[in-house]
C-alpha cells in the first residue's frame, strides 16, 4: 500500500512538469500583449521596453520558465501579479476557502439529492417514485447551471422582491450570515450536478441488489432497510465515488461561473478578473496549483476505493 | 451486422432483417427508445430551425427597432423583443445555427482527431503509447473550463477559434475511449492473419481497425454533441466564446444583460429554455444510440 501511494506520486511529478510547460508556452507564445496595455492604458513604467526590463520579459523563455518553476520548488514562490504585484500564492490562499466552502457545500447538496433519490428509484423500481426520480434526473441534466442561476437572480427578484446576498461574508466573521450566502449557490450548482449521480447511484444499487449476498440476506429474514442500507449501499457506491472524482474538474471550472454570477470573491473570480486583464503569472499559477490538486485529488480518491471494496489489491 | 437485428427479429418472429445497420439504429429506437426518439425529434426540429432561420422569420439577427423595445409576447415578436427591439425568436433561431455549427465542427474535429490518436497509440503501442498517454495525463489534469477560458482569452473569441479549441480538447480527451477500444481489436486473430499475408501497417489500421472503431466513434460523437454545445454556451456566457453581434444562447444569458433581464424575465427564460431543450435532446439521443450501436460504453 505504501509503495503503491509512492509509485503514484512518482507518476504524477512527469504530469505536472508538463502540465507546467503546457500553461507556460499558452501564456508566453500567443499573441495579446499585457505591457503594452499596462504602459499605454495604465501608466505603469515610462516606457514599453522598461516595464519588460522590470518584469523579467526581456529575458528568454526558458530563463522564464526556469525561473517560475524554480521558484515554486524551491521557495514556494509562484510569482507576483503583473499589475497589483501582490504574490500569487498569497491571493490564492486568500480566496480558496470561498471556492472550497462553495465546493464543498455544492458536492454535498448533490450528493444528498442525488444519493436520496437513487437509493428511491432503485429500491422502488418502476414504480410512480422511481419515474419522478428519473424525470428529476433527466431534468437536472439537462438545464445549464448558469442558466438556472441566472433565473434564480433575475425571476425571484421581479416576483418576490427577494435578491441574494451580494455583499460576502466570510465564515469565520459571521458563520450564520456566509451560510445565508453560500447557500442559495450551492443549492443551484449542486441540484444541476445531482442528476449525473443520481442515475449511477440507481444502476449501481439495482445491480448489486441482484447479487447472490443479497438474496442470501433476504433469506436471512432480514429488513428491507438492512439490506439496502447496510449490505447494498456500500459496495454501490464504488461507481458513485468514482464519478463525484471524475467531476471534481467540472466542480472548479464551474467555481469560475457561479462565483461570478453571486459575486462570491473566490479562486474562480481571481481567475477570471486575471484573465480578462493578461495577468498572466497568474492564470499560469492557478492553472498549475488546481492541475496539482485535481491530480492528488484522483489520487486520495484510487485510495478511497480500497476502503470502500478490501477486494482491490495494489501491486 | 445482421447480428445486432436478431433480437428484433426474435421478437416479431421473423427473419432477420435486412437492413444496414446504420437503418436498422433508427427503425430500432422507433421501437424501443422513446426517450431517444423524442430526443431525435428535438434535434431535427433544431437542425431545420437553424438551417431556415432566414426563411423562418422576416427579421435579421441584429436588425434592431427602437420603437419596439422590451415587448412581451406578440403576434409579431413571438417570443417578445430586447433593449434594441431584437426579435428574440429570430435570435435563438440563429442562435440554433451557432450552436449547432461549433457543436457539429468541434466534434467532427475531435472524432477525427481522437480517431487518429487513438488508434496510432493502440497500434503502434511502446514508446509511442507511453508519450501520448502522459500528454493525455497532463491535459486530464487541467480543469476543462479554466484551460480552455485561458487558451481562447490569447486567441481571441471568434466561432473558428472556439471550434477548433473546443474540437482539440475534445479529441485528446477521448482518444483514450478509442485507444482502448483499438486496443482489444488489435489482439484479435484475423489481425494477425491478415498481417501474415503481407498487409502494411495502413492497410491494417484502415481497412481493418477502423471500421470496428467506427461504432464506438459514432457513440462518443454523440454524447459529446451535447457537452460541447453546453461548453460553447459557457464560454460564451463569459463573453470569451463566439463575439457579439452574432446571437449565442450563452451570450444572451450574460451578466452584462442582467440589467435589461429584470425588466424583461423572457430575455434569460426563454435561451436558457432553448439551452435545456438542446442539451436534453442531443443527451437523449446520444444515450439511446450508445444502448443500440455499443453497450459496453453503457454508463461510461
Amino acid at each position: 500500500m505504501k509503495q503503491y501511494v509512492l509509485r503514484r506520486l512518482a507518476l504524477a511529478v512527469p504530469t505536472l512538469v508538463l502540465v507546467s510547460v503546457i500553461v507556460f508556452s499558452l501564456m508566453r507564445f500567443m499573441p495579446g500583449d499585457v505591457v503594452t496595455r499596462m504602459v499605454e492604458g495604465h501608466a505603469y513604467a515610462p516606457t514599453v521596453d522598461a516595464l519588460r526590463t522590470e518584469l523579467g520579459l526581456d529575458r528568454p523563455a526558458y530563463v522564464q520558465y526556469l525561473d517560475w518553476v524554480s521558484g515554486i520548488v524551491l521557495r514556494g514562490d509562484f510569482g507576483s501579479s503583473y499589475w497589483t504585484r501582490q504574490p500569487i500564492l498569497d491571493e490564492f490562499v486568500r480566496r480558496f476557502p470561498v471556492t472550497l466552502e462553495l465546493a464543498a457545500l455544492t458536492i454535498l447538496v448533490s450528493v444528498v439529492i442525488g444519493i436520496l433519490v437513487g437509493i428511491v428509484s432503485a429500491v422502488r423500481q418502476d414504480t410512480i417514485s422511481d419515474y419522478v426520480g428519473r424525470v428529476f434526473a433527466i431534468l437536472a441534466l439537462s438545464i445549464p447551471y448558469f442558466g438556472l442561476a441566472v433565473l434564480v437572480v433575475v425571476l425571484p427578484a421581479i416576483y418576490f422582491k427577494w435578491t441574494p446576498v451580494w455583499t460576502y461574508v466570510s465564515f469565520t466573521t459571521s458563520p450564520l450570515e456566509n451560510l445565508k450566502i453560500m447557500i442559495v449557490p450551492a443549492l443551484v450548482f449542486g441540484v444541476t450536478r445531482a442528476g449525473p449521480i443520481m442515475r449511477i447511484m440507481r444502476s449501481a444499487l439495482l445491480e448489486v441488489m441482484r447479487q447472490d449476498y443479497i438474496r442470501t440476506a433476504w433469506s436471512k429474514g432480514l429488513p428491507e432497510r438492512a439490506i439496502v442500507l447496510r449490505h447494498a449501499l456500500k459496495n454501490a457506491m464504488i461507481p458513485v465515488v468514482t464519478l463525484i472524482g471524475l467531476q471534481t474538474p467540472l466542480y472548479i471550472g464551474g467555481s469560475v461561473i457561479i462565483e461570478a454570477i453571486f459575486r462570491l470573491p473566490g479562486v474562480g473570480l481571481f481567475f477570471f478578473e486575471s484573465l480578462t486583464r493578461l495577468d498572466y503569472p497568474v492564470v499560469q499559477s492557478v492553472n498549475l496549483i488546481i492541475a496539482a490538486m485535481v491530480v492528488g485529488l484522483n489520487l486520495a480518491i484510487d485510495l478511497t476505493y480500497a476502503f470502500l471494496d478490501p477486494r482491490i489489491r495494489y501491486r | 451486422m445482421a447480428a445486432v437485428g436478431a433480437g428484433v427479429a426474435v421478437e416479431v418472429g421473423a427473419l432477420p432483417p435486412a437492413r444496414p445497420w446504420y437503418t436498422d439504429v433508427w427503425v430500432r429506437m422507433l421501437r424501443r427508445k422513446p426517450l431517444g426518439t423524442i430526443g431525435a425529434a428535438i434535434v431535427l426540429v433544431m437542425l431545420l430551425g437553424a438551417v431556415f432561420a432566414d426563411v423562418l422569420t422576416p427579421y435579421g439577427f441584429a436588425q434592431t427597432n427602437l420603437r419596439e423595445r422590451f415587448v412581451t409576447t406578440s403576434t409579431e415578436h413571438w417570443l417578445g423583443t430586447d433593449q434594441l427591439g431584437r426579435d428574440l425568436l429570430t435570435r435563438i433561431l440563429y442562435g440554433a445555427r451557432i450552436s449547432l455549427y461549433v457543436g457539429f465542427g468541434a466534434v467532427t474535429l475531435g472524432s477525427l482527431l481522437a480517431t487518429a490518436l487513438g488508434i496510432s497509440s493502440a497500434y503502434w503501442g511502446g514508446r509511442v503509447d507511453l508519450l501520448l498517454q502522459r500528454v493525455v495525463d497532463a491535459w486530464m489534469a487541467f480543469p476543462g473550463l479554466l484551460i480552455l477560458m485561458s487558451i481562447l482569452s490569447l486567441l481571441g473569441p471568434s466561432v473558428f477559434n472556439i471550434t477548433l479549441v473546443l474540437g482539440i480538447a475534445f479529441g485528446i480527451q477521448n482518444s483514450r475511449i478509442v485507444r482502448g477500444v483499438a486496443l482489444s481489436i488489435k489482439e484479435n486473430t484475423y489481425i494477425e492473419g491478415t498481417r501474415a499475408l503481407g498487409s502494411g501497417h495502413a492497410r491494417v489500421t484502415l481497412v481493418h481497425i477502423l471500421p470496428n472503431v467506427f461504432p464506438t466513434i459514432i457513440v462518443v460523437a454523440t454524447t459529446g454533441l451535447s457537452t460541447v454545445i453546453l461548453t460553447e454556451a459557457s464560454l460564451s456566457f463569459l463573453g470569451l466564446g463566439v463575439p457579439p453581434p452574432y446571437p449565442t444562447w450563452g451570450g444572451m444569458l450574460s451578466l452584462a444583460g442582467l440589467d435589461h433581464m429584470y425588466r424583461a424575465p423572457w430575455l434569460a427564460i426563454w435561451p436558457a429554455v432553448a439551452l435545456s431543450l438542446a442539451v436534453f435532446g442531443f443527451n437523449m439521443l446520444g444515450d439511446a444510440l450508445r444502448d443500440l450501436l455499443d453497450p459496453r460504453l453503457k454508463g461510461g
